[in-house]
Order: structure tokens, then sequence, then C-alpha cells
């Protein structure tokens, strides 16, 4: 009874102003929550870089393997964007003559390098190596997305730390035989068949799940 | 690939638009529509929100250079051949330390060295025979030394007369001075050298010496091991130098010898120590160490019979206990002249009181029983006299090419600073090239050498800082620091060993060696050419360039070691010529009531060479565990007389009274400490403080003791006084706390109850509480017996001497931030690892037993479950883990740490400059607010200016997160270099099994860097691994046992081997051995264990 009396003379100004504040709060954290996010805010960031190098031609239309230019992946943490003078190793014949390729030679000649921006970056607390990951059956385009069909790169997947958990969890769903890492256009028959590949391979290579914080956390 | 943060890079021109929330520093700058950043100028009111409102309509549309913090990878234009970005490389080098040189192995990472290490290819290893490969460690100098490298206070123009010249008018300004010296055939030219080993520094002095055969040649080293090349070449009249072999050595007798602190070659000393030491060794009888000295050193504190006697009475104690060793085989034995000396020797050691005699029986008859396996050591203090009866006492016990060696090593041929100083007054001097030191801060106070050195017409200097020499210098060039230059030197034991550069320089620096080549007007001035040249000379068959690579690759040159001179025949009348003339002066100062100072070189500043080095500024002092200081040091009793009082550390009560030394008509003031184990009536003062121009961290730190030493009584010194100022110093000392209140944190044993209970007990032997069963069955059990690895470590405390490598290393390779004095004041400072130290203590003799502290990594660890976001959790393996992003500060952890090795950044260490000296009118409150503006703006008023960060910011070690304020970090026990090591076992395996990772693979950065090899890591789930059995061990313990936190690392308890003749009764049931307390009236007293 008393607290009949009391909700009634509470002011209805007062009762809707906090609604209101309520509402708002779950507006905020429901948008910090999507837009603030990897999933949102990495997710198809495609920014514009200063040479128009695009994998579609070279990585997708000439099949040029992902470790010729790449090629610090298999024994780095870190999958190396290449030095321009790699470029040279054709396109000091193939379409030498190209404005675009005349500006490449020319900043190798001065000495300058090329400023390419950066699309898949952890923060500094995360220590994500890409050699054990190629080494024991995780492909490039897990990660990466379709990076053969891409003229410019898009960062494909969110790779937020739900991401990377997702998968060590059930290596099995996104392990692929290891002479397919490489392979963009691999496609395992179906679910169930990439399970058993995953699972031939983690029994292959002892696989275990590493979830613990220093595992990606130093 | 260079990935260049953005806040790196300079604003204005040609940076890309940010987008939102890119902080207060681009206020009023504007999105153009290709991305590109500009400051609009001037910037009104109206201008700014007409900008701002366009940036957020742009940034909203999402151009892709507005969406997000953009950065840029930058890869090489051109790529160095084998290089790959993510891989470090390893480069052998080694650390040149005055005659010698520590051998090393450096990590390289993006071209720049981040880490050193111990080379353990490098042959001059320990090894008694067993199977156990020897190994090497370095020492905390040489840890320290890379932070040196990116010490933005160096030298980094050439000036003359204090303006800045450019490369090429300092080089042609050499060239005319050597071309005019040329023609006066070296007349008025001098050089003041530093003492170095390096062959090629000889070869290019000896082509000096041609060309400018009137020239002179000086050699200032203010602290300056060259005593023991000259006794032993004196004595033995043969140009040899002592070397010696601790882990033949059964019984080592030391007469002011700190050789496991501050003496040449302690690394190598230390490891032969450690072998001699270890218990664990089979068919192996533990060394036995006695100590003869006046202040308490590293090597005393370790001793198992420490006499304590003031340094007046070290002649004659070491006379004595010749004496004592021709009566106990027969002065027959010495030789023919032994009769001279023998009565020169009787008549001076008449009056020593019996206690001294007691002891020094007792002693020799140790030493005579163990006869080759005894060595006799003397201390760099020490006059000729003291070491040329230690090395006589070496002949005659018969360890010469057992636990010494005497080698060949050329004479000296350059004269001291004192003739320099001659020369200079006489107005000889028309021109002196000073190649590296700093003569104006540590030559001696008597030769008044700023004023001095002035009078010589011109001076050439290079100097690693423009430091207190630079004012008095005409042309300053810059010096490489050795991790930068070509060059070579030579170990102990006479192995040539490179000294190979890991980085370009970064300042321009040159080395002594180009500055020679050019004086010299050689066509070879580029020093990696001068080291090859040099290398030809002694490598004289096979192939040279196979022979090269190979030396740069191994860090020396195979079967260089210098030859052993083999049996060595001492002149008995020299000795006898020598104590007749000896003055054991200072005075003993029994009943006169005057002081002897003892003027030692510092344990972390050395000489003072470091001063800058935030490292080892704030290492704390093994003994007095005092930071960011030294002190003038005194005994209990004159700690008594003087009426002083220590503070208890208590917060806020850390000041002590400062005090004036009086001697050599001189004085000084410092903050006095009372250091139980310091003999009576001596003072001891520390050199290589109180420096004026070392830089930002080490101007204005300490006193400097330069000041009151003369060259005639350079280490000890008589006749002082010392009386106390109304003045007080706060002192920072992080471990006040002397006493283990009870709690039986570190456990020792004599060795004969050691060997006793081994022998019957299964198990540990270790007495004392037991950790009970749990109630509750803890989860990670399951985890520990799937996973392929459970982490552990054991620490053996026999072996630890308390050097404070691993504290120097743990924080060079984990980024450690420095906090500076006022933040050590207040407990903070940030050592991952640090070492413990407790007195067993008694009136004036002292007992210190050390234990390093770490993260024990708990298994049931307090702090884990008591963390509100669950930042700290186990692993799988073992370790305690911490995931610094998600710590929000609560600071339970550190709370709950029964062992309080959590750290906590109170604030941000890494880009906040150092407090104390230097920054003034700051309180607490003031500080909090400077930092959280600075945390603001990016760029406050007291952080670090930006030239001194982007040095830092080379030297950190990308594999470790760098932590900001709020986060609280702790020892992990390396887990990037347990992950690489498996990532790396992992990426090469081929098959299930091939991935695990083998014992001894890595180790981490503590137990590399180890010179005694005491702390042992690896798989203890392997019952063969090193750990599993050092866990093994009957010795085996864990640290508050009964708190049953079940940790991974283990501690072995120290066995101490003292000599039972030498206990007395009473003590040997208490297995604490003797005391050895011989007051200076003669008196043994019995001591008094609290």
């Amino acid at each position: 009874m008393a607290c009949v009396r009391v909700m009634r003379e509470v002011s209805r100004c007062v009762m809707a102003a906090v609604a209101v504040a309520f509402a708002l709060c779950v507006a905020v954290v429901v948008g910090c929550w999507y837009y603030l996010t990897p999933e949102y805010s990495r997710v198809g960031y495609t920014p514009q870089q200063s040479v128009s190098y695009s994998h579609k031609v070279h990585a997708g239309e000439l099949g040029i393997d992902c470790r010729y230019c790449h090629f610090g992946v298999e024994q780095s943490p870190y999958a190396n964007i290449p030095d321009a003078l790699l470029c040279m190793n054709c396109h000091n014949q193939v379409l030498s003559d190209d404005a675009r390729i005349v500006a490449l030679k020319e900043a190798i000649e001065s000495g300058n390098s090329i400023e390419w921006t950066r699309v898949h970056r952890n923060p500094d607390y995360v220590f994500f190596n890409h050699a054990v990951h190629v080494n024991r059956g995780v492909g490039c385009v897990e990660c990466h997305g379709k990076v053969n069909q891409m003229d410019s790169v898009t960062h494909a997947r969110s790779l937020s730390m739900g991401s990377c958990l997702a998968c060590h969890r059930n290596p099995e769903r996104s392990l692929r035989p290891l002479e397919r890492v490489y392979d963009p256009d691999w496609q395992p028959a179906g679910p169930a068949e990439q399970v058993v590949v995953g699972q031939r391979l983690i029994r292959e290579l002892g696989i275990r799940k590493s979830v613990y914080c220093s595992t990606c956390h130093r | 690939m260079k990935v260049v943060p953005e806040e790196s890079l300079p604003t204005g021109d040609g940076m890309p638009c940010s987008g939102l929330g890119h902080g207060l520093g681009h206020v009023g700058g504007v999105c153009s529509s290709d991305g590109q950043y500009e400051t609009p100028d001037p910037v009104t009111r109206r201008e700014f929100m007409r900008v701002m409102s366009a940036s957020l309509l742009l940034g909203g549309i999402g151009l892709s250079g507005c969406r997000r913090p953009v950065e840029k990878a930058v890869p090489f234009s051109r790529l160095p051949e084998g290089y790959l970005h993510g891989v470090p490389e390893y480069f052998a080098t080694s650390m040149p330390f005055r005659e010698t040189a520590i051998p090393l192995l450096v990590k390289s990472y993006e071209g720049r060295p981040i880490k050193i290490e111990a080379n353990v290819e490098h042959p001059d290893k320990p090894s008694n025979g067993d199977d156990e490969a020897g190994r090497i460690g370095t020492t905390h100098h040489a840890q320290a030394a890379i932070l040196s490298l990116y010490d933005p206070d160096r030298a980094t123009r050439f000036t003359y007369k204090g303006v800045a010249v450019s490369r090429e008018e300092a080089m042609s300004m050499l060239k005319q001075t050597g071309v005019k010296f040329a023609g006066l055939n070296g007349k008025g030219l001098s050089f003041l050298l530093e003492r170095s080993g390096s062959p090629s520094r000889a070869r290019l002095l000896r082509i000096a010496r041609e060309r400018f055969p009137e020239a002179r040649f000086f050699v200032h080293e203010p602290v300056d091991f060259d005593v023991h090349r000259k006794a032993a070449t004196l004595l033995f009249g043969v140009p040899v130098r002592p070397v010696y072999r601790l882990e033949h050595a059964r019984r080592i007798l030391s007469i002011d010898c700190d050789f496991l602190g501050m003496e040449e070659d302690a690394h190598r000393m230390i490891a032969g120590f450690a072998r001699g030491r270890n218990p664990r060794l089979p068919r192996h009888t533990m060394n036995r160490v006695y100590m003869v000295e006046s202040l308490f050193t590293l090597t005393g504190a370790n001793a198992d019979h420490r006499l304590s006697i003031p340094p007046s009475r070290i002649v004659l104690m070491t006379m004595l206990l010749f004496g004592e060793l021709g009566r106990q085989i027969g002065w027959a034995r010495l030789g023919s002249e032994s009769a001279g000396l023998e009565s020169a020797l009787m008549g001076r050691i008449a009056g020593l009181p019996d206690a001294l005699r007691g002891w020094a029986t007792a002693c020799v008859e140790d030493l005579v029983e163990a006869g080759s396996g005894a060595v006799v050591l003397a201390g760099h203090r020490q006059p000729v006299l003291v070491h040329m009866l230690a090395h006589t006492m070496n002949v005659v016990l018969g360890s010469i090419d057992h636990a010494v060696k005497y080698i060949e090593w050329p004479e000296s041929e350059e004269s001291p600073i004192t003739e320099l100083a001659a020369e200079l007054n006489r107005g000889g001097v028309d021109t002196l090239v000073i190649l590296g030191g700093n003569p104006v801060y540590s030559a001696p106070a008597d030769l008044d050498w700023a004023r001095t050195q002035r009078k010589a017409g011109t001076v050439i200097r290079l100097g690693e800082y423009e430091d207190e020499t630079f004012p008095v210098c005409d042309l300053h060039l810059p010096r490489a620091h050795f991790l930068e230059s070509w060059g070579d030197g030579v170990t102990g034991d006479g192995t040539v060993v490179p000294v190979q550069p890991l980085i370009a320089p970064l300042f321009g620096g040159l080395t002594e060696l180009e500055v020679l080549a050019r004086l010299c007007g050689l066509a070879t001035t580029n020093p990696y050419d001068i080291v090859r040249d040099t290398l030809r000379g002694i490598v004289t068959e096979g192939d040279f360039e196979a022979r090269w690579h190979k030396f740069l690759r191994d860090g020396y040159l195979e079967d260089s070691s210098s030859k052993s001179a083999g049996s060595v025949k001492p002149d008995l009348r020299r000795i006898a010529e020598a104590v007749r003339s000896v003055n054991p002066a200072p005075e003993h100062s029994e009943g006169r009531g005057t002081y002897e100072v003892v003027i030692a070189p510092d344990y972390r500043l050395d000489d003072g060479r470091h001063a800058n080095n935030g490292w080892l500024q704030e290492l704390p002092d093994p003994i007095t565990k005092i930071t960011w200081d030294n002190v003038i040091v005194v005994g209990p009793r004159t700690a008594a007389q003087l009426n002083l009082r220590m503070p208890s550390g208590a917060m806020g009560d850390y000041s002590v009274p400062v005090v004036r030394v009086d001697v050599n008509g001189r004085s000084i003031d410092g903050p006095v400490w009372v250091l139980p184990g310091v003999a009576e009536n001596t003072i001891g003062l520390s050199l290589g403080y109180g420096r004026s121009a070392a830089g930002r961290v080490g101007n204005g730190v300490g006193y400097n003791a330069y000041s009151v030493r003369v060259s005639k009584a350079l280490f000890i010194a008589g006749g002082a006084a010392i009386a106390k100022t109304d003045r007080m110093h706060s002192v920072a000392c992080t471990q006040w706390q002397s006493s283990s209140e009870g709690r039986a944190v570190v456990r020792e044993a004599a060795h004969e109850e050691y060997l006793a209970k081994a022998k019957l007990a299964k198990g540990s032997i270790v007495g004392g509480s037991q950790a009970k069963g749990a109630l509750y069955q803890n989860p990670l059990d399951r985890l520990a017996e799937t996973a392929s690895y459970q982490w552990g470590m054991a620490i053996d405390l026999s072996l630890c001497v308390g050097c404070g490598a691993c504290i120097v290393a743990c924080q060079s390779e984990n980024n450690v931030p420095v906090v500076g004095k006022a933040e050590v004041l207040r407990r903070r400072e940030m050592h991952w690892m640090r070492v413990d130290r407790y007195y067993v203590e008694s009136l004036e003799a002292a007992r210190v037993v050390w234990q390093p502290m770490l993260c024990q990594h708990c298994e049931a660890a307090p702090c884990e479950s008591v963390c509100p976001v669950n930042a700290t959790s186990h692993n799988d393996e073992g370790l305690n883990v911490m995931a610094y992003n998600r710590c929000v500060g609560t600071r339970y952890c550190s709370n709950n740490c029964p062992f309080k090795v959590r750290r906590f950044n109170y604030f941000d260490y890494h880009r906040r400059a150092l407090s104390g000296p230097g920054i003034k009118g700051q309180n607490s409150s003031s500080i909090a607010r400077t930092d959280f503006l600075r945390w603001l703006t990016r760029m406050g008023p007291e952080a670090r200016p930006k030239s001194e960060l982007d040095m830092l910011r080379l030297l950190m070690n990308p594999d470790v997160t760098v932590r900001m304020r709020g986060v609280m970090e702790k020892c992990t026990f390396c887990v990037q270099r347990i992950e690489q090591a498996k990532t790396a076992g992992k990426t090469r395996a081929v098959s299930a099994g091939g991935a695990t990772v083998p014992d001894g693979a890595f180790q981490t950065a503590c137990q590399q860097a180890c010179p005694a090899g005491a702390i042992v890591f690896g798989n203890i789930k392997t019952p063969r691994s090193r750990v599993s059995e050092a866990m093994a061990d009957p010795r085996a313990y864990r640290v508050l046992e009964h708190l049953n936190l079940r940790q991974r690392v283990a501690y072995l308890a120290r066995i101490t081997n003292p000599n039972p003749r030498m206990l007395d009764k009473s003590s040997a049931e208490t297995n604490t051995p003797m005391l050895d307390v011989i007051r200076s009236d003669g008196n043994h007293e019995q001591p008094q264990l609290r």
C-alpha cells in the first residue's frame, strides 16, 4: 500500500526522464557495440595507396604466388611488404615505359621508399606471428579474404580478438592442407570435409588449441 | 619495412588526414580532398569552427583517408641482402674493459642492437673435466652498455674551441697535426691514453712511435688493474700477467681482491668460482674462500671466512701469511734467497696480535693442505709488495698452471699521468692528444688537471661525451661506442676477439684506431681495414678471408690465447727489498683518533664512465641496496663514536646525516652509511659520482670522491678525520629490511652437515614447514597433464654471488623503465627481478646472504583470483601471465602478492623525465597534474624531449609490450622467448612430435646473463631436464612454503664451506660459521648473532 502511494506521488516527468535516460544509455551502448567494434570499423576499409598496385592482376590473373613478394611470411612474424626493387624483376621489361613503372624506377634510383598505407593492423599489445600460422595450415585467404580478386586491398575480415579465438578454439574449421595454404581458390567440398581435413592436420602436426593470454599478449 | 606510427611524424606538411579522435595537436587543421593535411594560418575562432565542421563532414562521408588513424608501412627501396624483417640477427663482438674484453653476442633487430648476451662459443670457459659444457655469462656493465649506445647526451658533433665544425675540417686539422709533428719528429707531441688490450691499437702505437720518435705516451686509468701485470713482471723478471682459473681452485685466499665484483674479468672469475662452488657436481669438493679486507665487498660477502682489518694492517697481514707459509713448509723450500726474506719479514710482523696469528695459521694450514689447489689473489688497491707476496705464495703452493697461470703479456710502455702533469707544467707539451678517458674529472686532485691540461698548446680529444674535460679541449672529436665501432681486443687469456659494429655510428663518431691512423698519416684510416691488417699480421697461414670470416662469426680467433710462461721463478731479493722499504702507511690509526680511508670504484658506475646510464644508476648496490647515490661507508663502532642514527626506512624516514671527511688535505661531504662488516676506524669512499657534465641522468648525483684523491694515495689514505655536519640527505635504498624476521626465506647449511644429510636422505633435507595438501583440487592440474611443457625455474643460492647482472638483463630484455630517485624513495622501482640481501649479523663481523626474487609463478597464485578484470591469469604451461591491455590498475594483485614482485606503473615512466635532482619544486600532486596534462597534450614540459624518446625507442625490445601508466607488470619467465622457441619448433615441425622444444634450446634473460649459472629454467615435465634435476635436489625448497602457493620457482639452499678448525664449538651447533672478529686491540671477540 505504501509503495503504491509513493509511486503515485512521483512525478511523471521524472519517470519519463529516467526512461529517456535509460533509452539513451542503451542507444549509446548499442551504437558503440555496432559502430566502434572491428566488425564495422575495419571490415571494408580500403585505403588509397600511393602506388596503384592491383593484386587482382598480379596474384589473380597472372597467378603469382603470394610468397613471391611476401617472401618473409614462412619464417618471420611479419609478412613483409616487398622492396621496390622486387617489382623490377619483371617490370624492367614488362610495361617498362608505363608512367607508373617509370615513377617506381625513379623512386628506386633516388633511394626513396614507397609509403604504403597499412591496411591490416593489430594493436601493439598483440603479437601475431605469420610463420607459425602458414606453416601449420592456415591459408592466406582465411584472414585476408580473396586477395586475388581485389584491385585495392580491402580489410576483408574483422580480425578482432573474437575472430582469432573462434579459430583458435576450433581449428579444424579453418585449417587446410599445407600444400594449399597459398592457394586462394581452394575450397573444401563441404563443411564436413573441412572438419575431416582439419582434424587430420591437427593429428599430423600436433596442433593444440592455444587459447591462453600468453599466446598473443606478451 | 619500417612502420611509422602517426604520432612520430612531424605535424604539418604531407600528413594524411587523421579523422576523429586524434588529439588536440591537430586543432585547426583541415582535411583537403586529396587526403592531405594543412595547417591554416592564422587560426581565429571563426576559422576554427569552420574547419572543424568541415572535417567532421568529410570524416562522415567516409573518405578512405579519413576513416581511421592512418599508419604508413615503409619497406626498403632496395632490400639488404639476407635481411628478413622480424627475424633477429646475432653478431659476435666484445666489450673492451680496460686491458681485456668481454666476449659478447649481440641481438640485432631491424638493423639495430637491442640485447647483449655472452658469447658462449668463446673457448675461455670453466670446465673441470666433467661432461657438462662450460658456460660464461656477462656482467651488469656489459648488459647495461646497450643503453649507453642510445644515450642522447653522447657527443654528436665535431667542435673546435667549443664551436661546431664540419667533419672535413676536423679531419683536416688532424691530418695537419700529423704532418706538422712528422716534421718535428714528434717533439712536443704527447698522447694520453686509456688502458687497452687492442692489438690494432698496439700496432698503430708502434707506428706512431716510429713516426714520432720524440713524442711521449702517457696512460691514465683512474682505476688501474695494470698492477697485476706490473707486480708479476717485476717479480718473475719476464713480462707476464696472472690469469686465474678458479674452477681449479679448492682454497682461495683473497687479499683485498674483489674478484667477483670490481676487478678484471669478473664474469670469468664468477664462472670459475661458481664451478668450484657447486655442491651438485659429483666427485667434487667445494672450494673455500678466505678474504682479508677493510670494506665490505661482494667477494667478502661470499667468502667463508672474512677477516675485517683496517687497510694499514693488510700489508702486514700479508707478510704474516707469507711468514706462516714459510714456517709451515720450511723456508728452505723457497730457494736460496729465502733467508734474507725471512729475516726481513719476521722483523716487520713481530708486533702483530695473536688473534691475527691464529687466523693466519689456520688459513695457511688449509692452503698448504690443498697444495696445487690453493691460490692467493691480491687486489688492485694493494701495493706491489702484496702482489709479489701473493704470487710467490702461488709458486710455493704449486698452483701455477692449475688455478693460476702466468701468461706472456707485453710490457706497458706508457708513463703515468703524473709525469704528463710535470711535462705540462714545464711547458713541454705543444699538442696533447687525449684518446678516451675523462682526466679533468678523474685525474688525481693534486694535479689540478683542469688548469694543468690547459698549459698544452693545443688539446685534441676523442671523447664519448662533451663532459668535464670538454671545456679544456680545443679540437673535440665524438667517439663511437663499441657497439658501433670496428676494432679488436683480447680476453683475459690472450685470445684475440673482434669488436664488430652492429650499427653505423649513430652520431658519426670516430674510433680510436681511426684517429691514430690519421695522425700517423696512414693511407688506411678506415678501422675495418686497420683491423684486417692487424689480423693479417697475426694469421700467417691458411686462407685469410676464410679465417677473417670465421673470426667475425665466432667472435674469437682460434688458438690465439697467450702461452703460459710455465714455471716462473720469483725473485726473492726484490721482495725482501720491498719488505724492508715499505712503509705500511697510512699510519695505523689505533688510539690516535684518526681514520683510514679506502677509495674504491663504485660497483655500478665503475670509475664514473657509466654515470649517465640510468640502468646502472638505478641498480641497487649489492650490499647497501642504495640507488642513485654513493655513500660514505663506516663501521658500527665508528658510527657509535660519531653518534650516528640510521633511519629506519619507514615512509618519510630515509634521511641520513651528511658527514665531512678530511683526508689528504682536502675534504668531501657525503651521506654516511653504517655498514656492518667494515673494519674499525675505516671509511669507505666510492668513485664515479658527483659529476657535473655527465648528462641528464648523471649530473649532480652523489659526491665526487676524486676531489680528495691524490696521486700518492690513490686508493688508501690515512690520517683522516670525519665529523657530522648538520645537513641530512635522503637516500633511496631499495631494501631497508635487512633481516628476514624469522621467516626462513633463505636456507643455508655448512658443507659438512650437508654432505652428511644428503647421503642419508631421500627428498628434501631442508627443514622448516612444508606445504600441506589443499582442500580443493586445483583445476590447472588437469591442464598440466595435457600440455607439452610445464615451465619451472631453480635458483641455486650456493652459486648466486649477488652481482645483479640478471637484474639489468631483465630490464634490457623486457623494456623495464627507469623511474628516478624520487620514485625509488617511494618504493616504486620497477625491477622485475631483484636480489634481496639479508644480514646474518653481529656487531662488527657480518655475513650477507642473497636471494634473487622474481615472480614465483605460483600454481595457486594469490594475485590471479583477486583481479577484477582477469588481466592476470594462468596458462596451461604453468606461467602466470599478464594481459597489460586489460589491467585497470586496481593494484589488488600486488597487495596480495606475498613476495611483492609485482610492479605498478604509477606514471608513464617511459615518457616521463627522471625526477630527482634537476626537477625542482615538484610534489606528488603537481607531478600527477603535469602527468595528466602531458597525456592530454602528448608533450608536456616534464616529458622527456623527443630526441631522447626517439633514441629510447630504438632500444626497446619489439617482442615485449611497452607498458604505460596504470598497468601492473612483473616477471613473465620471458614468455616472449618461450613463445619464440615454441613457434620456431612448430614452424619447422613436420610431425606431431617434431614441435617439442628441447631442453636448453632457449634461456630466459636472467639465466643467460648470470655469470655463475645459478639460474636454471626449463620444462619440469621432462624428468631429465636440468631444471627437473635441480628441483629434485635434496637442497630444493620454496620460499614461504607454508602458504601452499606451489610456486614454480625453487631455491637450492646455500651451502657454505667454513673451515672446521676455525669454527668455535658453540657456533658449530647453530650451523653458522664462525665470524672472525679481530678487534684492533688484539682481543678476539665472540660474535653475538641476532
